[in-house]
């Protein structure tokens, strides 16, 4: 079960409740900016400080290096993030 | 230089960049040098929708009973929003066509382009059910000051490259007097012109129509003119699309392995790029001031909007590499949101409110006695 810590907040267990990183970081109540939810607006981009992500289907939207997009993406490994 | 509908060069269009390489010959997708390009065009192509198919007869009573100053903030978005599609469903190919060179981000133009001409009719769609004289509608947007001086923003950079290209590709590079006027052109300054284009392209599709869009969604909010709010969530989910190319043109221009002097124009250009942002979002914050000049609207005000303005304009600004100009960091209208989730926007036959499935379900609902009088 992957760690999700959020930089400058507590860490939240990705324990396979929630689909994706967006609805785990939703469950608790943390606000993250989504339009699209599938990938291809890039309005949800988030920092990954440390770790791995995957995605689970390949996102359409431009995605910089040290960003990922948490509506179509589940933590490999624990992950270190900050939503801006 | 001149453009030719079918380049007879033999290239390897792998080795093209983006723009200002050779014409494209051969529209083929068995190789691509950006496979994202044909990736936009499936997801496109996937969202497509007709106008006709949203039923937004109800919205004709909820309009009529709208107070003035709120009639006066629907009709004036719909007025700007004809304004931006107008311009969009032509110019990416009027401006980017003759230049481009490679067939998968032709192709993109082509299909970003057409789905913009389906927004301009939707438009006329929605005015036709509200008022008994779509003309008048119509016919302000060349005389409304207040949209004119929009349409000066958002076109001035096309026309400055189409200008440019065309005589660029009539005399090639150089000193050239045309109708006894000097001018000069180099490729390097139609480059310039190029990124400049799509930047302010950019800045139209992510921030110009967000205004607008709130407003929509808060009357929708309220149970008020859901066909309307219907429509402009097809379009807002094109749009995301639309942004995402931009998106990806500037990165892949900034990046430079595509071309090295578009990476060295585009450092050049990042005073102007903020500018243009800047600009941008100062005109969609009057544009705000405009709209509630009367009176505001339930949920939504003058200083909401504004907030909302600036907050999308920071989160656009460094989707590109760009520094947030502005210090709001939230989302001043969270449930904006949920309006703009594609998931739920499919225009699905088996609703109800699909004007075009509904003529089927008349012949349907025909029972027994509705042939009495018939005889075969
Ligand atoms: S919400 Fe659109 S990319 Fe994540
Ligand atoms: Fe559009
Ligand atoms: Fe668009």
């Amino acid at each position: 079960m992957p760690n999700v810590k959020i930089s400058g907040n507590s860490a939240i267990a990705f324990d396979g409740t929630a689909p994706t990183l967006l609805t785990a970081l939703e469950q608790h109540k943390l606000q993250v900016n989504f339009h699209c939810r599938q990938g291809y607006c890039g309005a949800c981009r988030c920092k990954l400080l440390q770790g791995e992500v995957q995605y689970l289907n390949e996102p359409l939207a431009f995605v910089r290096k040290g960003e990922f997009l948490p509506c179509c993406s589940i933590p490999l490994t624990d992950i270190e993030i900050e939503i801006p | 230089m001149a453009y030719t509908t079918f380049n007879r060069q033999i290239n390897d269009q792998l080795k093209e960049p983006m723009f200002f390489g050779n014409p494209v010959n051969i529209s083929r997708y068995d190789q691509q040098k950006y496979g994202i390009f044909e990736k936009l065009i499936e997801k496109q192509l996937s969202f497509f929708w007709r106008p006709e198919e949203v039923d937004v007869s109800k919205d004709r009573i909820d309009y009529q009973n709208l107070p003035e100053h709120e009639k006066h903030i629907f009709i004036s978005n719909l007025k700007y929003q004809t304004l931006l599609d107008s311009v969009q469903g032509r110019s990416p190919n009027v401006a980017f066509l003759p230049i481009v060179s490679l067939p998968e981000l032709e192709t993109w133009i082509e299909t970003w382009a057409f789905s913009e001409t389906i927004h301009s009719r939707s438009y006329t769609h929605i005015v036709r059910n509200i008022s008994a004289e779509p003309h008048k509608v119509f016919d302000d947007i060349m005389l409304n000051e207040k949209i004119l001086q929009r349409a000066e923003d958002v076109t001035r950079y096309y026309d400055a490259l189409i200008d440019g290209v065309n005589l660029y590709q009539r005399c090639g590079e150089g000193n050239h007097t045309i109708n006894g006027e000097s001018q000069n052109i180099s490729l390097y300054e139609l480059k310039r012109r190029l990124y400049l284009c799509v930047m302010s392209v950019n800045v139209l599709e992510a921030i110009r129509f967000y205004v607008s869009f709130a407003c929509s969604f808060a009357f929708a909010e309220r149970e008020l003119m859901e066909g309307n709010a219907k429509i402009i969530r097809l379009i807002a989910r094109d749009e995301a699309l639309h942004l995402t190319g931009t998106q990806h043109m500037l990165n892949i221009m900034a990046a430079g392995d595509d071309d090295p002097q578009m990476a060295q124009i585009a450092k050049e250009c990042e005073e102007e790029a903020y500018a243009i942002f800047r600009k941008a979002a100062e005109q969609e914050k009057d544009w705000a001031e405009f709209l509630f000049k009367d009176g505001s609207m339930i949920g939504l005000n003058k200083d909401i909007l504004c907030q909302y303005v600036e907050y999308i304009t920071n989160s656009r600004m460094q989707a590109i590499g760009l520094k947030p100009i502005f210090s709001t960091t939230q989302n001043p209208i969270p449930w904006i949101n949920t309006w703009l989730v594609s998931d739920n926007v499919q225009v699905a036959p088996q609703e109800a409110e699909i004007s075009s499935y509904l003529v089927g379900q008349i012949d349907n609902e025909v029972d027994g006695g509705d042939f009495g009088d018939f005889d075969l």
